[in-house]
């Protein structure tokens, strides 16, 4: 009873307004493929084309997938790949700050902060890196330094929703789901867009991977770092598969059954179909996630087994396996950065947990000749200030930054071995090559093959884009 | 020109233009007529915000203000124009998209000039490009009343930022929402019910013959749904198919049944809550509770269900509080105003959260009760829509003195109070935070006087201080002064932080994280507690207070009317809050007045603190203002249809799709207000229709298809997917668990563990975990009263397109996606409402036949037939023997869950341990292995006929 009744005999009356259409999860899904799934069944009703087939952009793509590294909490450029001697001479000196446009926290009395880190140039780029970043040093010249961002907000959910979606209010799309949306994806086994999350999920929780005003179908998939990476994947306890085969069975005969007296609603056979597919990604998805087959030199490379770097060399390694297998957009959270107070141990743990994980991930991806088609980029939400509150005393920490950051992407089509951009001498704001994130997201959308400009939805009144009103290319990044 | 014989001039070159653009163009008069009436005003549209408006901003460095700027070119510095030969003018060749050399201009897609306009600059340049000076373009300008007939309509409103916005032509049948509603004409086509008659007379246009009534028990079940998002009952099954009543008679009956029930207002309140954005929990970082919403969601009930009339409804909801000042229902209804997102932490300039909030009330009531979405006229005036910026900041400053407060409302008779015994576990939890806290601060006291001792230094002002501080309360949160409280006193007496203890002396990295934990709790609990008190989410007039966070529920100030800014309308530049631009006044929109034929004087906003949204109350509800009653009816119309008439139903402005039956819906606008705004008549005559009583399925579909492709001419009845919330609630009440109460505090269900026990940040720590609520008759409420938090959506209304609460959802989505299946396939949740559905069944019936009759009747309302109920019997018995052999071990619930964190201040992990108080206390439902193989094998058959599509869609 694998296919209960023939797609091809029905007659779809309605045209398939504002609904989507099944994705699969699992590995190797012959048998029904999400094209066979969809296929002349739906095309009959003449309107409907798979959301998810792989489309060309608009422009010449340097790369096809996009592994991106979210930093959350706003990690430091000061104290990571954005050197500030100055600050040195103007270590602890007090200052006040007042007005109406500063947030409770940029205001009152501070106090300069120089940064507990030591610098070193690395690689044959001489790129500036702070010397607890042993592994990245590696790798160094793959990277492409930007020091010019400035996003609107120094507030953690709406700069995160900035950073991700475009719009730091909310309800907008991911990035992951504009490109979804673009491109469509290469592997219809599998989410178009997936989310690696922390144990704990970043403030703004799940609209930071939401499809927004796009259809559902894109929206990002957390795979959970522990549990059950899916939520229901598998039934309760009690159920085996024996049942779940036998009530499958039954489904079918009585969906079967009922069609036969709704011949005119195309949608009872994609979905009868759902349930198919679900039964056999149980079995699947557990082996995608599976890292076991990797070899132990891989393993190590990345920090697996490791107490400081297990986590996140787990989420670097899954993130290439998904890239292989043609996951369009993967996203990675690592935090909390938001280092306000100690950030000598509080950074110098978090470099710790991801340095080698990130180096690993690079050198891997270059191995296997993947970097050049994928858009590797790691950024948090805004940087950090060179100057502290006083909050209960000198804590030598850093409060948010919208005006300085430091972001790098490596691999398809970024001038790999520059620095580009450059804050002011304290590291308080950007000075040269300064963009507003949206150029970033437009940049990064073209380095994919998309024009920002054409890959629009209309909502609410108006045609939306990932840069909210239109950016441009910041060519200095592109090789 | 001359030949034209009598015709004047104007007229034939006007239609020359717009009727075949590309056509040569004589003379050097008639170019310089098409550059200063096509050309120009095209780009000022189109170009001119990135070349020439903004001197500092000019792009690829080129100019197009002048005509020696654009002779002089951009970057590339060849001149833009070659007059006479459009072939060779790069401006030409960029409008056209299509020159491999000059990028597209536009850059936007969407911005694209249209094949007219590029026409008209290419029959421009080939005429010689001429640019009339200043003079003469106002020469050419001031005859146009000759031109009234050309190019569309303008509009009279308050003036736009140019003079070209102000007097741009707009395409008449784009302006249809803004015309005076007059009932139109019925058809006479001999249709009892007017509706009918429209839908008929558009049938016949398309040669379609309707599809016949559906039967009795499919109809049945679609109102049934349709107005209450419950199944019918066995009862009413039968009721309805024995009333020997003709079939109109009979069904008329049904639903003057379910419009009395009060399940109607539940129903109807769900769509509201959609288009109003409902939710429990403020959003953002602190994603604060919002306790007291559910007054508002419970108004919303009352107000369905004793058909308040619409208008009054609108006008309790803008100004409920200043209308009725001492009516607790005018403040909790003004709670609407506050639904979106909204925090103002200290990360946050106030100013810039202000405005947000101002942004949001006023896009909101703009999209629920005009169907205007505004924002596009934030930072200019509107590109499609007769809306000038400075309307919107008019419009913005009628909320300037809407102030946001939790206050107080004693309840009402009406209200449900029960459950509010669960305050005890926020209790509780204050409790363990507060022990919490003191057992850290201890080792933080200890490690202080450590400190002392080991710098040998004198403890002695450390300890008075300590002595004089501890056990006073402290914050928002009233929590005990602790030791940060105390070094901080002694900071700010002048001792030198060098002569302190480290400010987390003795603290580990898990005390830390445990600190902020406890001390958030207890924070949050402050905005908790409120639920179970007399307090309303509202708003009041005011002056704008001065505050920088607010982490605590605010409560209306006694000085409103003295104390804090009285904020100055102005048009914000770009939308910056701190770029005032031209001072506004309060006012509504001026199209809306003039188009609509309203009388100028209802529009008139006082400039006092109070009495602004009374005034704009007034004017949303009049019956002369042409959006309200057609924005309403249109929801009404979708609610019932699953398609709107006009299909964006929060956008009648010119981008919004165009109703695909103007007559029906205006029919349907004059019907709601002749029968004073009521809610059920429209319900009435919308129902009784022959439309709304057809088949889903139509004898010959091939003529639908090619006929009616959209479905538009309603031949057939467009089948739909339950809601979340009609799923479970239909689950629940076949299994009988539904807790049928009529609102009430939120009721929090067993949300999938593994979602509910998922750690997730608030700001610099992490918040409490879901807990479902104690009893069965707490967590089987109607979904509708599920505790809704923003930042913790539950994954099953997820799944099934619950709307994500920070958007105005005008319309639901209904997707089939895989993960739907492992909700409904492989949930707890399904399998727990199928064992208590197969033992009620057992309950209920003597043969195992009979048994799955009674499952069929309460699922699918009819009977199975005989092919069916083999199928189910024998998958019954066939599972019964399975279960014979399985041991099911029974289903356990943790009374603490440990979970993992990242500590801000070291970036070290660390783990917690949360106490989940309610499960001491929980009374679990019925569980698979509570019941013989017998019944196990019957709830197996109860799980798949509640995943069958005959469950799942309605016909």
């Amino acid at each position: 009873m694998s296919t209960p009744f023939p797609c091809a005999g029905s007659r779809a009356l309605y045209a398939p307004t504002r609904r989507d259409f099944i994705y699969g999860l699992g590995a190797s899904i012959g048998s029904i493929a999400l094209s066979s799934l969809l296929g002349p069944h739906v095309r009959a009703a003449g309107t409907a084309v798979n959301p998810l087939a792989p489309k060309p952009g608009h422009l010449k793509a340097k790369a096809k997938n996009c592994i991106f590294l979210m930093m959350e909490g706003g990690p430091s450029h000061i104290d990571t790949f954005d050197p500030k001697p100055q600050l040195a001479r103007l270590h602890l000196q007090e200052f006040n700050r007042e007005g109406k446009m500063k947030s409770a926290m940029e205001s009152g009395k501070r106090y300069y902060v120089q940064s507990p880190f030591t610098f070193r140039k690395a690689g044959k780029s001489g790129a500036d890196i702070a010397t607890n970043w042993e592994h990245l040093a590696g790798v160094v010249d793959d990277l492409c330094f930007y020091r010019g961002c400035q996003v609107d907000s120094v507030n953690h959910p709406t700069a995160m929703y900035q950073m991700n979606t475009g719009n730091r209010f909310g309800g907008d799309p991911a990035i992951g789901s504009w490109v979804n949306y673009g491109l469509g994806t290469l592997n219809q086994d599998l989410p178009g867009f997936i989310v690696l999350p922390e144990v704990s999920y970043p403030q703004g929780g799940a609209a930071n991977w939401s499809n927004g005003f796009l259809p559902a179908i894109y929206q990002g998939t957390p795979l959970r770092p522990k549990g059950s990476p899916i939520l229901d994947l598998t039934p309760p306890e009690g159920i085996t598969r024996d049942h779940q085969r036998a009530n499958l069975d039954l489904l079918g005969t009585l969906n079967a059954l009922h069609q036969n007296g709704h011949q005119q609603h195309e949608e009872l056979a994609a979905r009868t179909s759902a349930y198919e597919l679900a039964f056999r990604m149980q079995l699947q998805v557990p082996g995608i996630l599976d890292i076991q087959g990797e070899d132990a030199r891989t393993k190590e490379a990345y920090g697996i087994g490791s107490d400081a770097t297990d986590a996140f060399g787990r989420k670097c390694l899954l993130a290439r396996r998904l890239v292989e297998k043609g996951v369009r957009f993967v996203q990675l959270y690592a935090g909390t950065w938001d280092s306000h107070d100690f950030i000598e141990r509080a950074h110098g743990n978090l470099v710790r947990s991801v340095d080698k994980p990130i180096a690993g991930l690079i050198a891997d991806l270059k191995q296997r000749g993947l970097l050049d088609e994928t858009l590797v980029v790691w950024c948090g939400e805004f940087g950090r200030s060179p100057d502290n509150g006083v909050r209960g005393g000198t804590a030598y920490g850093r409060d948010h930054n919208s005006k300085a950051m430091t972001l790098w992407m490596a691999g398809g089509g970024v001038k790999a071995g520059h620095t580009i951009g450059a804050t002011d001498e304290l590291g308080a704001e950007a000075v040269d090559c300064v963009h507003h994130v949206r150029d970033v997201h437009v940049t990064l959308m073209h380095l994919l093959g998309l024009d920002d400009n054409r890959l629009t939805y209309f909502h609410a009144g108006r045609f939306k884009q990932l840069s909210q009103f239109g950016g441009s290319v910041i060519k200095e990044l592109i090789a | 020109m001359r030949r034209c014989g009598g015709l004047p001039f104007f007229t034939l070159f006007t239609l020359t233009w717009s009727l075949a653009a590309g056509a040569p163009v004589h003379g050097k008069e008639e170019a310089e007529q098409l550059f200063v009436r096509r050309v120009m005003p095209m780009m000022q549209d189109k170009c001119l915000a990135c070349h020439g408006k903004d001197e500092n901003k000019i792009k690829g460095g080129l100019d197009l203000r002048t005509w020696d700027s654009l002779l002089l070119g951009g970057d590339s510095a060849e001149p833009s124009v070659v007059a006479g030969k459009p072939e060779q003018s790069p401006f030409y060749l960029a409008i056209t998209r299509r020159h491999d050399e000059w990028e597209p201009m536009p850059p936007k897609e969407n911005d694209a000039l249209t094949p007219e306009q590029i026409a008209y600059v290419k029959d421009w340049i080939a005429a010689g490009a001429p640019w009339p000076d200043a003079a003469r373009s106002r020469e050419i300008l001031a005859q146009k009343d000759k031109w009234s007939a050309d190019g569309g309509v303008e509009v009279a409103t308050s003036g736009g930022l140019s003079e070209d916005w102000t007097h741009r032509r707009y395409k008449p049948e784009d302006l249809w929402a803004y015309q005076p509603v007059k009932k139109p004409t019925v058809p006479a086509v001999g249709a009892k019910n007017p509706i009918d008659a429209f839908i008929h007379a558009r049938l016949a246009e398309a040669g379609l013959t309707p599809a016949p009534r559906a039967d009795r028990r499919t109809l049945l079940r679609r109102v049934t749904f349709g107005l209450t998002g419950l199944p019918p009952t066995p009862e009413e099954t039968t009721a309805f198919l024995e009333d020997p009543a003709p079939d109109a008679e009979a069904f008329s009956k049904v639903v003057e049944r379910l419009l009395a029930s009060p399940h109607y207002g539940e129903r109807m309140g769900q769509h509201w809550l959609d288009v109003v954005r409902y939710a429990d929990s403020s959003g953002f970082a602190n994603d604060y509770g919002r306790a007291n919403t559910w007054r508002y969601r419970d108004y919303v009930v009352r107000a369905f269900n004793h058909d308040k009339p619409y208008d009054q409804f609108v006008k309790e909801q803008i100004a409920g509080d200043e209308l009725t000042p001492t009516n607790p229902e005018g403040i909790i209804a003004s709670g609407m105003l506050r639904m979106g997102p909204w925090e103002l932490t200290g990360m946050e300039v106030p100013r810039v959260a202000r405005q947000k909030f101002l942004d949001d009330v006023k896009d909101s009531v703009g999209q629920v009760f005009i169907a205007q979405p505004l924002q596009c006229a934030r930072c200019h005036d509107h590109k499609f829509d007769p809306i000038p910026t400075g309307d919107y900041y008019s419009f913005v400053s009628i909320f300037a003195t809407t102030q946001m407060a939790e206050r107080p409302a004693p309840f009402l008779s009406e209200e449900n109070l029960s459950f509010f015994e669960e305050r005890k576990y926020l209790e509780q939890r204050a409790d363990f935070n507060r022990r919490t806290l003191a057992n850290i601060d201890a080792k933080a006291i200890e490690g202080a006087r450590a400190w002392y001792a080991e710098n040998k230094k004198d403890p002695a002002v450390f300890e008075a201080a300590l002595t004089e501080l501890l056990g006073k309360n402290r914050g928002a949160a009233k929590r005990d002064a602790d030791y940060q409280d105390v070094r901080t006193a002694l900071m700010k007496r002048g001792i030198p932080e060098d002569q302190l203890p480290p400010r987390y002396v003795g603290l580990s990295p898990t005390d830390l994280g445990h600190q902020r934990i406890a001390k958030k709790g207890l924070e949050r609990e402050r905005w908790d507690r409120d639920r179970y008190e007399a307090f309303a989410f509202a708003t009041y007039s005011g002056r704008t207070p001065d505050v920088k966070t607010v982490a605590a529920p605010q409560r209306m100030r006694q000085d409103r009317m003295t104390n804090g800014e009285l904020e100055e309308g102005h048009i914000l530049t770009g939308g910056d809050p701190f770029a005032n631009g031209a001072p506004v006044k309060p006012g509504v929109l001026s199209a809306v007045t003039s188009l609509g034929g309203m009388d100028p004087s209802l529009g008139e906003v006082p400039s006092a603190i109070e009495g602004r949204r009374t005034a704009l109350a007034t004017w949303i509800a009049s019956a002369s203002n042409p959006l309200t009653a057609r924005t309403y009816v249109n929801r009404l119309w979708l609610w019932h249809f699953n398609q709107a008439i006009a299909g964006n139903p929060n956008n009648f402005g010119v981008m919004g799709k165009k109703p695909t039956d103007p007559a029906l819906l205006d029919f349907l606008a004059a019907a709601l207000m002749e029968n004073g705004w009521s809610t059920k008549a429209m319900h009435r005559l919308i129902l009784t229709s022959d439309a709304y009583a057809r088949a889903s399925t139509h004898p010959h579909p091939e003529q639908v298809k090619e006929q009616d492709p959209d479905g538009t001419r309603y031949a057939v009845f467009r089948p739909r997917r339950l809601t979340a919330e009609e799923l479970r609630d239909a689950s629940l009440a076949l299994s009988g668990e539904l807790n049928p109460a009529i609102g009430g505090i939120p009721s929090r269900p067993e949300m999938n563990r593994e979602a509910a026990l998922q750690p997730r940040q608030v700001m610099g720590t992490f918040a409490e975990a879901w807990q479902p609520s104690a009893t069965p008759a707490e967590r089987h409420r109607r979904s509708l009263y599920a505790l809704r938090i923003r930042g913790q959506p539950d994954p099953y209304f997820e799944v099934f397109n619950a709307p994500n609460p920070d958007l105005s959802c005008e319309m639901r989505d209904a997707s089939t996606v895989t993960p739907q299946v492992f909700s409904l396939f492989n949930s707890q949740a399904t399998l727990d409402r199928a064992v208590a559905w197969a033992a009620r069944i057992a309950k209920e019936s003597r043969t195992p036949p009979e048994s799955i009759n009674r499952a069929f009747m309460l699922a699918f309302n009819r009977s199975p037939t005989p092919e069916e109920q083999q199928a189910c019997l024998d998958h019954w018995q066939v599972m019964t023997k399975l279960h014979h052999k399985s041991a099911i071990p029974k289903a356990e619930r943790p009374r603490e869950v440990v979970r993992e964190g990242v500590e801000e201040n070291t970036g070290e992990k660390f783990v917690f341990t949360e106490p989940l108080e309610v499960y001491a206390d929980f009374v679990p439902d019925l569980h698979i292995s509570d019941v013989p193989p017998a019944t196990r094998g019957l709830a197996e058959l109860c799980l798949v006929l509640l995943n069958s599509n005959e469950f799942v869609y309605v016909y």
